[in-house]
């Protein structure tokens, strides 16, 4: 099948060059009167061969519109994509052939199938987009099927509303395996399973991972789930990036305000040991006209004049490989408890 | 993938097991609903009776009688009376049916076709290209149906045919609108975005996964149409906009038996009576097809 | 559960079934009993479809009448709830027991201000004057900290941000004092630091107002926060209680155990999760045997022949598993 085509030989920046490499990229919706949501302000981001990113953020923090953006379902306004080192809509790599490349799963796994198409009819339909002949393209979906845990014979030619939940999710993740993608956007694909469902999907995810070489860019609220899964971690409020960086090190240390937050957040799951404080008050603000400055400031704890005024750009911090956009970990800031510039020299 | 990999797949050569299909589901949905299946055991009956009308009338529907006029239901010879002329009413009714359903279909059947093609491409492409058509359409739509169809008549002129176009006029507006909501719902589900995903084009997204989902929903409400033109149709006879007599139709009959309502009121009023049962019928039966559609059940 | 200690329990559901009847029945409930004493807190933990919330609604008989059949007996604060005509359910809805849900548009009616709804919810159990109500509406929006509460008597639902919304309708629920309050996943449309918010919320207020609460919720965490005692419901029936530090730290039902498992807390990176396979029954007959036994791989033929007894543990600790039994053995 022509569409068969083994890691090695399409991996054309090689290992050093990041899968996918996303630079600035803005997406704003105006709401007429002036009003304009800042779904996405500014994002920068790397997801390394083979790695998975988590992204995590609450709502209206710009994570889902982030990964349309990167799907190129939602154009940017600003800001572009590299695909393993060529920029994405360029001649070097159009649209469609970056489609074959990166594929998604949807959080709600029976909207995301049309109803009146059989099981194999919608996980074919890929491919024969992209010319596959309409046998072969049956013949790669059963294989699919079988690949996911679902018996062809029994569920091939079924329709969606008679599959469970978690039996459609699974189709989900064949169809977007039906074109031999590198990278695959997994939107809140375990949230709506029950447990011991999520359970299954998530280890058939990772064996796919293995089995294909894949690459995951993988978005939830589930902060358990993601650290689990995740390589990396990334952390989104308001349409920006705060924290960026490899999971056990962000869990266990914190730099941003708001991951911290968050993670404190997160039900103990120790009787002896309840939470005491909620460590924020209030809802999410919503991103139209986001506060100036650090976009967190009006409900961190460790705000400072520096905060409100200035954006904290992200900034390396930590041991390794980790950024965070907060004035505490810029040296010279202006911020009292950032190093002083001196100190960091 | 190794070739290796892919020896090891059970691929199912034999056929999977087909379930069966969505309209399957539909029809058997439908059989469960008592008034529906009656509705369109009396529709189907209309439709036969008018196919049928030379071999089924017991008299001829334009041989009149000045001795028998007025004559009262029951009447020996006229089953059903007579009417101002001294025509079989009966056999007057079933011919009518012919002229009254296809004023009743044709009209809606064209405006389904054109409606889809408006209400679905302002849908699914959205954007400026929506607000023209829609904003157009709703220009017409702004207009009440009869004094719309009643000022397009009088404009072209009387008529058989006449009246049909400006029918058809008067029902692309809703269609179109019905289309263009029910294609927006559509084009913003996932599994569209997950085929754009794919690569795939306007067109195989329209043809694959847009039409198979907005056409069952768009069809049920034209149908739900269909006595909407039979009456409207029947009032452009009525006031002398439609069939010219001696044509046997309902709304025609309807009008011209008026003088007679003291008379013989029963008589004066079977066709509507006929007007009343085919429209119902119709209203019924695409009240059941729209519940049989509603997958999730 | 001996008569003695009957009478001073909040809540005594003996042996509750729930049948809806249709073109196919579905069993939902069978065979539930539990106890809740004033003042305590039970988290009933469950996946979707193990009817956890028709157990809950089953407290306030918020079930359709005519399509349900109910066996067994719940008695509330004294009341034999099944057997309550129209007018003393009119006056046990609300007075004592009341209920707060997922989704607080249920609760709350979008035409009318947050203060009139909760007067009125006043004034329907108490003869009080509508200006009186009004100021305790006011007191109970402080209750249930809602920033600026005079600003916010006025408003709309729609005009309040989600966690504000789950606030005010805890405030509702709240309106005439109830004995008993049922939560029917209340947070679980909530963001992160939202939901951390509600929960210190309600755990606050039922220790200051002393009622007894029973928590319906799929999420460990959420009803390790709230709860005094946990029940795991699967396939209608509950298969193991216990003090939360019980089930936590000594899980004996292959379900709790997988359930746990798959919460991911503290699941080793990179490794397989030890996931249950297969999923719930279909519940159109009532069980015969043990419902989880196709899915368990410690499943022996007596667990596909008969239904599990219920092995008591300890005081309130009951396991329906027959691997429980070895529990019990001296050791």
């Amino acid at each position: 099948m022509s569409l068969e085509i083994s890691t090695e030989e399409r991996d054309r920046g090689g290992a050093g060059t990041p899968l996918l490499e996303a630079r600035t990229l803005t997406k704003h919706f105006p709401l007429g009167r002036g009003a304009v949501v800042r779904a996405v302000d500014g994002v920068d981001f790397q997801v390394l061969k083979g790695e998975t990113l988590g992204v995590v953020g609450e709502s209206g923090c710009g994570k889902s519109t982030t990964a349309r953006v990167v799907m190129q379902l939602i154009l940017q306004d600003k800001g572009e994509m590299l695909f393993d080192g060529e920029a994405v809509g360029s001649a070097a790599l159009s649209l469609k052939e970056y489609r074959r490349q990166a594929q998604m799963v949807f959080q709600d796994s029976y909207a995301s199938l049309n109803p009146r198409l059989t099981i194999e009819d919608s996980i074919a339909f890929g491919p024969t987009v992209h010319g596959v002949p309409k046998s072969g393209a049956i013949l790669r979906a059963r294989d699919l099927l079988a690949r996911v845990g679902l018996d062809p014979a029994r569920f091939a030619a079924r329709y969606p509303h008679e599959l469970s939940g978690g039996q459609r999710q699974r189709v989900n993740i064949a169809r977007a395996l039906a074109l031999g993608p590198r990278l695959v956007i997994l939107d809140e694909a375990v949230s709506a399973l029950d447990k011991s469902v999520e359970a299954q999907v998530l280890n058939l995810l990772m064996d796919l991972r293995e089995e294909f070489g894949l690459t995951y860019i993988f978005i939830s609220h589930d902060l358990n789930v993601v650290r689990f899964i995740s390589d990396r971690v990334m952390v989104m409020y308001l349409g920006e990036v705060v924290e960026i960086g490899p999971v056990d090190e962000l869990y266990d240390d914190p730099r941003h305000p708001y991951t911290r937050a968050l993670l404190s957040a997160m039900p103990s799951m120790d009787p002896d040991n309840r939470t005491m404080e909620a460590p924020l008050a209030g809802d999410p603000p919503n991103p139209i006209n986001p506060p100036e400055g650090c976009r967190f400031h009006p409900r961190c704890p460790q705000a400072q004049t520096v905060c409100a005024k200035v954006k904290p750009v992200l900034t390396r911090t930590g041991a390794g490989a980790r950024l965070a956009a907060c004035h505490m970990e810029i040296a010279g800031s202006g911020h009292s408890r950032a190093l002083g510039l001196e100190d960091a020299a | 993938m190794s070739a290796a990999t892919t020896d090891a797949i059970p691929v199912a050569i034999t056929q999977p097991l087909r379930s069966p299909g969505y309209w399957a589901g539909v029809f058997k949905r439908f059989k469960r609903d008592k008034v529906a299946v009656g509705a369109g055991l009396v529709v189907l009956a209309i439709i036969l009776m008018a196919v049928f009308a030379d071999y089924i009338a017991p008299a001829d529907p334009t041989r009149s009688s000045m001795l028998r006029r007025l004559r009262p239901i029951g009447t020996p010879g006229y089953p059903l009376g007579a009417d101002e002329l001294g025509r079989d009413m009966l056999s007057r009714l079933i011919h009518g049916a012919r002229l009254s359903l296809f004023m009743g279909v044709v009209p809606v059947f064209i405006a389904f076709a054109v409606g889809s093609v408006i209400g679905v491409s302002a849908g699914f492409f959205g954007g400026k290209y929506n607000t023209v058509t829609m904003r157009t359409v709703d220009i017409f739509y702004a207009f009440p149906s009869v004094l719309l169809a009643i000022a397009l008549s009088g404009a072209l002129g009387a008529g058989v045919f006449n009246s049909l176009l400006s029918l058809t006029i008067v029902f692309i507006p809703p269609i179109a609108r019905i289309a263009e909501s029910v294609t927006t719902q559509v084009r913003s589900m996932d599994y569209v975005e997950a085929a754009r995903a794919s690569g795939a084009g306007p067109g195989t997204i329209i043809r694959v996964h847009v039409l198979g989902n907005v056409l069952g929903p768009i069809f049920v409400y034209a149908t739900s149409l269909i006595s909407v033109s039979m009456i409207l149709a029947s009032g452009l006879s009525f006031l002398g906009l439609g069939t010219k007599p001696p044509t046997p139709e309902w709304g025609l009959m309807l009008n011209t038996l008026r003088t007679a309502i003291y008379v013989q009121p029963w008589v004066a009023a079977l066709p509507g009576a006929a007007i009343f049962i085919t429209s119902i019928s119709f209203n019924l039966l695409s009240d059941g097809l729209r519940s049989a559609m509603d997958v999730k059940g | 559960m001996n008569p003695a200690s009957t009478s001073t329990l909040l809540v005594a559901m003996e042996n509750v079934t729930v049948r809806f009847r249709g073109a196919q029945n579905v069993h939902a409930v069978n065979g539930v009993s539990l106890t809740l004493e004033p003042g305590k807190v039970l988290g009933i933990l469950g996946e979707s479809g193990s009817g956890k919330s028709v157990t809950l609604k089953t407290l306030l008989r918020l079930l359709p009448e005519s399509r349900t059949d109910i066996g067994g007996t719940v008695i509330v604060d004294g009341r034999d709830v099944l057997a309550l005509g129209p007018q003393e359910l009119a006056d046990y809805r609300g007075r004592a027991t009341s209920m707060i849900f997922q989704d607080p548009m249920l609760a709350l009616d979008p035409v009318y201000t947050i203060g009139e709804q909760i007067a009125e919810a006043i004034v329907r159990h108490e003869k009080i004057s509508r200006k009186a109500a009004m100021q305790r509406a006011l007191e109970l929006l402080q209750l249930v900290r809602i920033p600026s509460p005079e600003r916010r008597l006025k408003a709309y639902p729609h005009e309040m941000s989600g966690g504000m919304r789950q606030r005010a309708m805890i405030a509702l629920a709240l309106a005439a004092r109830p004995k008993l309050l049922l939560a029917d996943e209340p947070t679980t449309a909530l963001d992160a630091t939202v939901q951390i918010q509600i929960l210190l919320l309600l755990r606050q207020l039922q220790r200051d107002l002393g009622m007894g609460v029973i928590f319906v919720t799929h999420d460990i965490g959420v009803a390790v926060e709230v709860s005094d005692r946990l029940a795991v419901m699967y396939a209608g029936q509950i298969v193991e209680t216990g003090t939360v530090r019980e089930l936590i730290s000594d899980p004996q039902h292959p379900y709790t155990r997988g359930l746990l498992a798959a919460n991911l807390h503290g699941a080793k990176k990179g490794e397989r999760l030890e996931a249950i396979p297969g999923a719930p029954p279909a519940l159109n007959e009532p069980p015969s045997s043990c419902s989880f036994a196709p899915r368990c791989k410690h499943a022996e033929d007596r667990c596909r022949t008969g239904l599990p007894p219920a092995i008591v543990l300890g005081e309130g600790r009951i396991v329906r598993c027959t691997r429980a039994e070895a529990e019990l053995a001296p050791a």
